[in-house]
């Protein structure tokens, strides 16, 4: 899972991106309107966090662009103006959610995290399949009710599977959802993960398949 | 003009200040004092003028006697100058000069010695006291007469028989005193009529061309009320500028309200996010000396909000005519609210009053019915359903009632009570800052409105807001 972070204030963007980078997103940042919007214009992300007041473009106009340019991803604003009339403005400009200021990062994880499960379509906070089964909230793994020790990459890669399970993924698009932008992205990691993943989760959940990508959960598909 | 309804709602407290008088006062008062003056000036100038009238008409009558009483003394067919005779004169065609101390009186003296050589008999030998003539020709005036009443006389020097001899006629001035006397009395009452005429045509003058003005007042107390947005500007000449000139106050009320809030909504962005930033920096490294940052934070917190709320009902109370359509505000926030609770609510029902208009700032409607569906979403078990409808209350007064139903656990009565208090956070447990219902109840009484909380029939929450309308 990739996100988006866009927020002027330089503390309160590390706060956030540490926070997300914890709970197992990889996570791209911005520090202004033009950069945000470029970066959720050209990468393919799984959610944005954006601040509404930005220098160089404010949020609105950022995110009213972005759906303009048919991006759906879904967005949480953060927003110091907490009157209704802002806040529905916010939601009427594209946002799927908003955060007042001054917040609890707890609760703008629990709302990033909700927004990405809904845009996959799962309404639970537990994902699972077959044997596997990942807690969102805790961040945690268990295989047949064993705890199973994930790197942060592995454990984006198996997240990014759980919420497409079913879905034949590229590389590419693995690559572009795992890794935060600077990162050298060279494809041959992606097929490095997916071996580890196999030894730790059990060799038949992911399934190769060639030309096209991976795919999770296949056998109780047919 | 009498005031009841023009007074700003701040003058009461002074209690009854010395009023200026009322302009169609001044106006009907200065034409009063004005007309009085000229008319009593008028009727002076009538008066004298007839009396001066009746005065000549007395002296021809005095002269026609005077010349028959010379024509009576010297004979017939002799000449003033050498007459053989002088005969006494006749009765001169008039009984009164006979009657005794009738009022009518002639004499007929020696220019030399004063003596009377004859006298009209209704003297009865007493004398006819005149001024002695200052040399020839005719004289005339008043003087007392043997009665002692005023008598007009005319005295004419003439020498009859190589003597100069005075012939004089008087009569008495009492009937032309009282007739004098009632024409002055008519032209009293004439004018006074009159008088009162012009008053009258001053004051329906004034009534009509201050009828714009009471329009102006009019429009004034509408904008007030919040059911224009601008002033009539269709007014005579005189007052149409200050109308345009009371426009241009609203329109600068307003920005500087609108000005406010941005100031407000800025102070409010420059202080959250070094707020988040401190209290997130607090938690993600325990120990004392990040707890007491942190509740301090906390307590910072609360005081921004406090006060920004504060500023922003202070703010609120100073916008003179706005109002805006309550349909389209709920239609927003439900769609707004159905997208954020998408998860949690199934059904989001909304029955809208398709004109009804709500008396004050969109923004203000915007955040008690926001906080109202936030409330009701955040607690509800799937099912919110939300209506407004307009309604007259107990004092006929025109409201919306919004109601906001849920079937989330819903309050004790106990519960409701404490809900609309300031500052209460029934439950830690579901975010946001605690003060919602209690800011919508203080922003509905600020606009004269309530806010009351009972059971729903869906089992919840029923939360209904009334709030002026138009």
């Amino acid at each position: 899972m990739r996100l988006l972070v866009v927020e002027d204030d330089a503390d309160l963007n590390r706060q956030l991106t540490t926070a997300l980078q914890e709970a197992g997103y990889a996570v791209d940042t911005a520090l202004d309107g033009e950069e945000g919007h470029f970066l959720g214009d050209t990468e393919p992300y799984d959610a944005v966090v954006l601040d509404i007041g930005l220098p160089k473009m404010d949020g609105l106009s950022v995110l009213e662009s972005w759906r303009r340019e048919g991006r759906s991803m879904p967005v949480l604003i953060l927003t110091a103006r907490d009157r209704w009339s802002d806040k529905v403005a916010g939601i009427d400009a594209g946002a799927d959610d908003y955060v007042a200021k001054p917040f609890h990062m707890e609760e703008v994880l629990a709302r990033v995290r909700a927004l990405v499960r809904r845009a996959a379509g799962h309404a639970s906070n537990e994902l699972t399949c077959g044997p596997v089964r990942l807690d969102l909230r805790a961040g945690r793994v268990t295989l047949d009710g064993h705890p199973v020790k994930l790197t942060s990459h592995e454990y984006r890669l198996l997240s990014y599977l759980l919420h497409h399970q079913g879905k034949v993924i590229s590389r590419t698009e693995l690559t572009e959802h795992l890794y935060e932008q600077d990162f050298d992205r060279d494809s041959n990691t992606v097929e490095v993960f997916v071996g580890r993943l196999r030894k730790k989760i059990g060799p038949d959940m992911i399934e190769t398949i060639r030309g096209l990508g991976y795919r999770l959960g296949a056998e109780r598909d047919g | 003009m009498t005031d009841s309804t023009g007074a700003a709602p701040g003058d009461a407290p002074r209690g009854k200040p010395a009023r200026q008088p009322s302009l169609a006062t001044r106006l009907v008062a200065v034409a009063a004092i004005w007309s009085a003056l000229t008319l009593i000036a008028a009727a002076f100038v009538l008066v004298e003028l007839y009396r001066t009238a009746g005065e000549r008409a007395f002296d021809a009558q005095l002269d026609v006697y005077v010349k028959s009483l010379l024509s009576d003394l010297v004979a017939e067919g002799e000449t003033a100058a050498a007459p053989t005779t002088l005969e006494a004169p006749r009765m001169l065609g008039e009984p009164r000069f006979s009657l005794p101390l009738s009022g009518w009186y002639w004499t007929i003296r020696d220019a030399g010695t004063d003596a009377v050589t004859f006298a009209s008999p209704s003297l009865v030998g007493d004398p006819l006291v005149l001024p002695a003539p200052d040399g020839e020709g005719t004289q005339s005036g008043f003087t007392p007469g043997p009665t002692g009443d005023e008598v007009r006389f005319m005295q004419t020097v003439i020498e009859v028989g190589g003597e100069p001899r005075i012939i004089a006629v008087a009569i008495a001035t009492e009937d032309f005193r009282a007739e004098v006397a009632g024409f002055a009395r008519q032209v009293a009452i004439t004018l006074f009529v009159i008088g009162l005429g012009l008053v009258g045509a001053v004051f329906l003058q004034v009534r009509v061309g201050l009828r714009p003005l009471g329009r102006l007042r009019e429009s004034l107390s509408r904008v007030r009320l919040g059911e224009a947005e601008r002033i009539d500007q269709d007014l005579p000449l005189e007052i149409a500028p200050l109308a345009i000139e009371l426009n241009a106050l609203i329109t600068s009320n307003r920005e500087i309200v609108e000005r406010a809030r941005t100031h407000v909504g800025n102070l409010a962005h420059g202080l959250k996010t070094p707020l988040s930033v401190i209290a997130n920096e607090a938690r993600a490294h325990p120990g004392p000396f990040a707890d007491k940052v942190g509740e301090q934070a906390g307590i910072m917190q609360t005081q921004i909000q406090h006060h920004l709320d504060r500023a922003r009902m202070a703010a609120q109370r100073r916008v003179i005519g706005v109002s805006c359509v309550v349909d389209p505000v709920m239609e927003r926030l439900v769609r707004a609210m159905s997208k954020i609770y998408r998860d949690k609510v199934e059904t989001l029902e909304w029955s809208g009053a398709q004109a009804l208009k709500f008396r004050g700032e969109q923004q203000d409607l915007e955040e008690m019915a926001g906080n109202l569906l936030d409330n009701a979403c955040k607690w509800s078990a799937g099912t919110v359903r939300v209506s407004a409808r307009a309604l007259t209350d107990e004092g006929g007064r025109d409201m919306a009632e919004i109601r906001v139903e849920d079937d989330g656990p819903g309050l004790s009565e106990e519960e409701c009570r404490e809900a609309v208090k300031r500052g209460r956070r029934l439950d830690e447990t579901v975010p946001g800052t605690g003060l919602g219902l209690a800011i919508v109840a203080d922003l509905a009484a600020l606009y004269g409105g309530r806010l009351d909380l009972g059971r729903s029939e869906l089992g919840g929450l029923e939360a209904r807001l009334r709030i002026p309308a138009l």
